[in-house]
């Protein structure tokens, strides 16, 4: 039995397949102040509904929000940091760029939050960029201030000078010190958080890991404790950025790599549902509440970025490339002063939440214009679990569009959805043009709640023809996290010209990689015959600030030259050109990878014994002056094979699924719904 | 053409137009970034893309740093002016650069392309880029000791570049022959042309879902709602004639003499008026400021004072107009040298916010350091190969009636990255000894100035060519509302034989082995009376290290 548990900011969401490969699923509220709570009355509640026993649970996969949650409430550990002499300000300075670019009253860029002045620290040491020791480090000034940091009550420092990606040295006497003097200290180092040049950037990411490691370690202390009290003997194990889950306990010690957690389990389930439907090019789209995040997905692979963004600051880990745009199922629509109907960029979030939510919101939202048109069930949403009142969505759309627009209500409702759409299109199809991809060759993949609604529209805005809806889109994160591989990534700065370079320099690095990735594993419950090794180099021409990610094949004949080729390649694809000109390799890379499934559910999903047609119901869509008659479908009961055409509307307990005249469905062997443009 | 009406509109449909637009804007813009070669603007992203209606009004504009903001819109009129709509046809493309003409600087090179459905034009896409060089006295073709345009490098007139898809072969060898570069300079055009065609691709995807005269209706009717919601916001400004007064510190020629900028705002029924007579007159270095950066400034300053909701196209420049006396540093007279006129936009557009500091003492901060302190370095590394390094610093920002200005961060018409410590010392013989935020050096308020920075450097190789160009040296960021004003730069080059120099805002040098130089940028101005500053943000202040005392009355 494996056990699958996502924490949303709104439903924990839990996924447990059985040794025949059922899946079974459950969502249950978060619970915000302590997540674990939630986690924890999920076991009661599998074993109460479904009969797992602790004994049976064979792993227990988990996605996480606490560290994203602990930057954006500001309630990460209090910190110190300790700097190379004359740069303690580099965290404040940052690169001095501005996001609001037409704001001229400006907010602050950097994180200066994790450790203002007072609690940065400088010593004398300097290394040079060739890695050669200028000045010694000062050890009794690093027992000085490390003394100062820990009476003025810090829980953990981070260090980080300069060079140290290229020579460690002063990083790992300074740590030695901090530790030997401050025992209960966590200590952070910026060279084995992320050994990569750019101070600003290095700096950041190491005092975001010191942050938010003694609230992870506590989070997942709490967690592995409440398991075992539980009779749960399975390893704990926590999903990576990059989309890999690591044990607990390691995950503990390298909390920096938790920030996508959830997301990342989308994008493999996504990228898992992709290949049993033989689809393997997939732009995936999560519709929330305030928020739409698009990843690609392509030739079977999820996009890795080697830098993310949290609450607007970079942190430098790899991270599945998911990209936010701020319009979702809680945007509000709104007249200007011009009369003109807007959408968003505010939003009604989930408190108060749409009109049609009943918990005092006013204003009318694309969720309000869903309950007019008719697309979702008002008693069937979110499996009923939330009883929509579809006159609060009437009378918010009459009263702030409708009249001062001069139209019907419907209308009102079909022109906010219009007007989303219109900015979702483009917001998708700026995400896979940045990245050189045209969406027309790619299929559409709705996650979430919101998705499925929004599908058929978007496809027709992009080119799109085809869209996979898979089985359960409401928990694919959950689902996702039980099929991710297990995964431990490290990452080396290494920057040289190819021109010159030999493998044998190329392979030493490697192997220190591999030595340090394999103490990983150990710490894993995997056979450690069966993993697989990936190496990846970051390069780009000589004179380039940026770099691509590309696999690096040491074993075939002539890596080197295969590694530029496929540079060049790369370069083409995303930059529309490629130059033979040199090259160098800026950082290594070495993935070590076991387990992963290639299936979410095994077979196909039992569907009930029950005619899937349930019912007409009247909607409105775009192009049609009047509402028309959907037929109305139970996603629970359509078998492998089971077509219909639209205008149509499928219904499950985790989302609903609006089939706009012109496409057909059909339910593939694995269950999946395929929906495909009419020629 | 005679005015449509847009009367009977769908608003639906013209809002969804609307974001189709933008949305092409940014995929032409994505392209222009994606597929240019050139470093500038990879990372420095200078370069825009835009679309405009057949008359020359902006539809909708996708830029990555202000200063570009409206800058196509001289260049578009030119082109229209001289290739008249009824002779242009499918397939051609036009090219200019001349600042005198209505572009910005040489190397911001212009390319527009006239877009046709079904044999008719419905609109214009266009996409401007800054050329890593565009011959001249200097690599670069920036150079800050230049007395005339001829030695900013080659001027194009409006040009066809394309007649109905056959490449203009005599000017492109006539391009490459005085660039420095020409592969790169020809790749950074392609990628001009790609995006060019991508806006023109969509729009015609458009033409064919609407119709050619309901998406004419419906570009109107956009251009109208944003110039009502502008008027509207500007008609919110008690209306009245508002003044400011600011200078640059010289124009690198003549060191000893302070280039005024002088603005009269008036705002009245819906509209603003910028007049700038009493400013300077042209100066012999390259300060001075074509007519198109001006505007670009204005423009920059009325969306930042109305409603950030309001859809920004021409409909937003329509109630905006400027007074530019002829023969002054905001218009000058050719052949004066136009290259460094980021300085002089910055500080026309700090102007024309600071007139607004009494009026709008909510919207408006006191004064930034608004400088974008521009340094080079070139010499030899010890394996005697050559390097060119630049960097651009900023200054801290004027706090508001909300905040503390924010510490180093680049403000108003630009938007530049600094150079990580650890990139200049792997690329050049340099050592950075220290970064730091400048202690004490915003204008102290209720709300402090943020602070500037201080860098100093070390030259570890033999010789190198030093390029200094400053602002904020004599004129510091003046607070708002009893605010003091922040510290002005200072920067400093320590010789090995111990001797110190200070420099004159600009400068160009020669440092040897072991000289330092030393950095400190402006400060911003704070805003309302010190003695309201709370007592917690002073005690944080000084705990912190940026201010070294608490202040005594």
């Amino acid at each position: 039995m494996d056990i699958g548990v996502d924490i949303g900011g709104t439903f924990t969401d839990v996924v447990c397949r059985d040794a025949n490969g059922t899946v079974r699923f459950v969502k249950v509220p978060s619970t915000r102040s302590d997540p674990s709570r939630a986690v924890l009355h999920s076991i009661s509640y599998m074993a109460e509904h479904w009969n797992v026993r602790p004994d049976e649970i064979a792993r227990f996969a988990h996605g996480t929000t606490v560290a994203t949650n602990a930057v954006l409430e500001r309630k990460g550990a209090r910190i110190g940091l300790i700097t190379t002499a004359g740069f303690r300000d580099v965290l404040e300075i940052g690169r001095q760029m501005r996001h609001q670019m037409y704001s001229i009253i400006l907010e602050p860029e950097t994180p200066a939050f994790l450790a203002p002045g007072a609690r940065r620290k400088e010593v004398a040491e300097r290394i040079s960029a060739d890695g050669t020791v200028i000045t010694p480090l000062d050890e009794a000034g690093v027992g000085r201030v490390a003394a100062e940091l820990a009476a003025d009550g810090v829980e953990a420092i981070a260090i980080c000078f300069l060079f140290s990606f290229v020579n460690p040295a002063h990083e790992q006497r300074a740590r030695d010190i901090v530790r030997a003097a401050h025992p209960d200290l966590v200590v952070t180092t910026s060279h084995e958080v992320d050994a990569a040049f750019r101070e600003y950037e290095r700096t950041v990411v190491t005092a975001f890991d010191a942050y938010v490691k003694p609230v992870i370690d506590r989070y997942l202390g709490k967690l592995e404790t409440g398991l075992s009290g539980a009779g749960i003997g399975a390893p704990l194990q926590v999903m990576q950025s990059r989309g890999g889950l690591m044990v607990s306990r390691i995950a503990r010690q390298r909390p920096v790599r938790l920030f996508l957690s959830g997301p990342a389990a989308g994008v493999i389930g996504a990228r898992i549902v992709g290949r049993s439907a033989g689809i393997d090019d997939l732009i995936t789209v999560d519709i929330g509440g305030t928020s739409c995040d698009i990843a690609l997905i392509a030739r079977g692979k999820a996009l890795i970025r080697t830098e993310g963004v949290i609450d607007g600051f970079p942190v430098r880990v790899a991270m599945v490339d998911v990209n936010s745009i701020g319009a979702g199922g809680g945007s509000i629509a709104w007249i200007d002063r011009a009369g003109g109907l807007r959408v968003g960029p505010h939003s009604a979030g989930s408190e108060p939440g749409p009109a049609c939510y009943g918990r005092g919101g006013t204003a009318p939202t694309v969720t309000d214009a869903s309950v007019v048109l008719g697309y979702v069930n008002p008693d069937y949403f979110a499996g009923g679990s939330l009883k929509l009142q579809p006159d609060r969505a009437r009378a918010a759309i009459a009263d702030v569009l409708a009249k001062p627009l001069g139209i019907g209500i419907e209308q009102a409702a079909l022109g906010v959805h219009r007007v989303l759409n219109a900015q979702m299109a483009e917001g998708i199809r700026l995400v896979s043009i940045r990245q050189g991809l045209d969406p027309r060759q790619y299929a559409l993949l709705p996650l979430g709640g919101g998705g499925p609604v929004h599908a058929t529209a978007l496809a027709r805005e992009l080119g799109i023809i085809r869209i996979l809806v898979p089985p359960h889109p409401g928990v694919l994160s959950a689902a996702g996290l039980l099929a991710a591989p297990v995964e431990h990534e490290m990452s080396q700065a290494f920057g040289r010209d190819l021109a010159g370079l030999t493998l044998a320099d190329v392979r030493a690095v490697l192997a220190q990689l591999d030595r340090r990735c394999t103490e990983l594993m150990r710490a894993e419950t995997v056979d450690q015959r069966a993993i697989s090794i990936l190496y990846f180099a970051d390069v780009c021409y000589i004179g380039q600030a940026y770099s691509l990610e590309v696999p690096l094949l040491p074993d075939e004949p002539e890596p080197l030259k295969r590694l530029y080729e496929d540079f060049l390649a790369a370069h083409d694809r995303v930059y529309g050109h490629a130059t033979p000109s040199p090259a160098r390799i800026v950082n290594l890379r070495a993935v070590h990878r076991a387990g992963g499934l290639d299936v979410l559910e095994a077979g196909s999903p039992a569907a009930a014994q029950r005619e899937p047609r349930k019912g007409v119901r009247r909607i409105l869509v775009a192009g049609h002056a009047d509402f028309i008659e959907a037929a109305i479908y139970e996603r629970e009961a359509m078998r492998p094979g089971f077509g219909f055409a639209g205008p149509a509307i499928v219904e499950q307990r985790d989302t609903t699924t609006l089939v706009e005249p012109g496409w057909s469905g059909t339910v593939d062997a694995s269950g999946n719904l395929i929906l495909t443009r009419n020629a | 053409m005679q005015a449509r009406s847009t009367a009977g509109l769908d608003p639906i449909t013209v809002e969804v137009v609307r974001n189709k637009l933008d949305g092409i804007a940014n995929e032409m813009e994505s392209t222009l970034l994606r597929s240019s070669f050139s470093p500038v603007v990879k990372e420095g992203l200078d370069a825009s893309a835009s679309l405009f209606t057949v008359e020359g009004e902006t539809l909708a504009q996708a830029c990555a740093i202000p200063i570009h903001l409206a800058t196509l819109i001289p260049i578009v009129r030119t082109f229209l002016k001289e290739f008249p709509l009824d002779g242009m046809a499918e397939g051609d493309i036009y090219i200019m650069n001349d600042p005198y003409l209505g572009g910005t600087h040489l190397p911001d090179i212009a390319l527009a392309m006239p877009v046709f459905h079904q044999g008719r034009p419905i609109a214009i896409s266009a996409a401007m880029t800054h050329h890593q060089d565009v011959g001249g006295m200097t690599p670069g073709s920036v150079p800050t000791n230049a007395t005339e345009i001829f030695q900013e490098g080659l001027r194009i007139p409006p040009l066809k570049l394309r007649d109905r898809g056959v490449m203009n072969d005599t000017l492109v060898r006539m391009l490459r022959l005085n660039v420095r570069i020409p592969d790169v300079v020809m790749g950074d055009i392609n990628a001009q042309i790609a995006a060019c065609q991508i806006g023109a691709r969509r729009l015609v995807e458009l033409a064919g879902a609407y119709g050619h005269n309901l998406l004419q209706s419906i570009f109107q009717s956009l251009l109208d709602r944003s110039e009502i919601m502008t008027r509207a916001a500007l008609s919110d400004i008690p209306a009245g004639t508002y003044r400011y007064v600011d200078h640059l510190d010289n124009d690198g020629i003549e060191l000893d003499r302070l280039v005024r900028i002088e603005v009269a705002v008036t705002v009245k029924d819906g509209t603003m008026h910028c007049d700038f007579t009493g400013s300077s007159p042209q100066v012999r270095g390259p300060f001075n400021c074509v007519p198109s950066g001006s505007a670009a400034a204005a423009y920059f300053a009325v969306r930042a004072l109305t409603d950030p909701t309001i859809p920004t196209n021409a409909g937003c420049f329509r109630p905006v107009s400027l007074q530019l006396p002829e023969g002054s540093v905001v218009n000058p007279k050719a052949p004066a040298p136009v290259g460094s006129r980021t300085a002089t936009i910055k500080r026309v557009t700090s102007c024309i916010l600071g007139a607004f500091k009494d009026v709008l003492p909510d919207k408006v901060p006191a004064d930034s350091g608004g400088e974008l302190l521009t340094l080079a370095f070139g010499g030899q590394r010890p394996d005697g190969t050559a390097y060119v390094i630049g960097e651009f610093i900023a200054g801290g920002a004027g706090a508001s009636h909300r905040s503390d200005g924010v510490d180093v961060v680049e403000t108003d018409a630009s938007n530049c990255m600094n150079l990580p410590v650890e990139a200049l010392e792997m690329e050049a013989p340099i050592r950075v000894h220290r970064m730091a935020l400048r202690r004490d050096s915003g204008g102290d308020g209720a709300h402090r100035g943020g602070l500037g920075v201080v860098k100093e450097l070390e030259l570890l190789g033999d010789e190198a060519t030093l390029t200094h160009r400053g602002e904020r040296h004599f004129c510091p960021a003046k607070g708002s509302n009893g605010g003091k004003s922040g510290a002005p730069a200072v920067s400093r080059i320590m010789r090995a034989s111990g001797e110190e120099t200070v420099i004159v805002s600009k400068l160009v040098t020669t440092l040897r082995k072991g000289d330092r130089l030393i950095l400190e940028t402006a400060g911003g101005g704070g805003y309302g009376d010190p003695k309201a500053r709370d007592a917690e943000s002073r005690a944080a202040d000084l705990a912190n290290g940026k201010v070294s005392a608490v202040a005594d009355d």
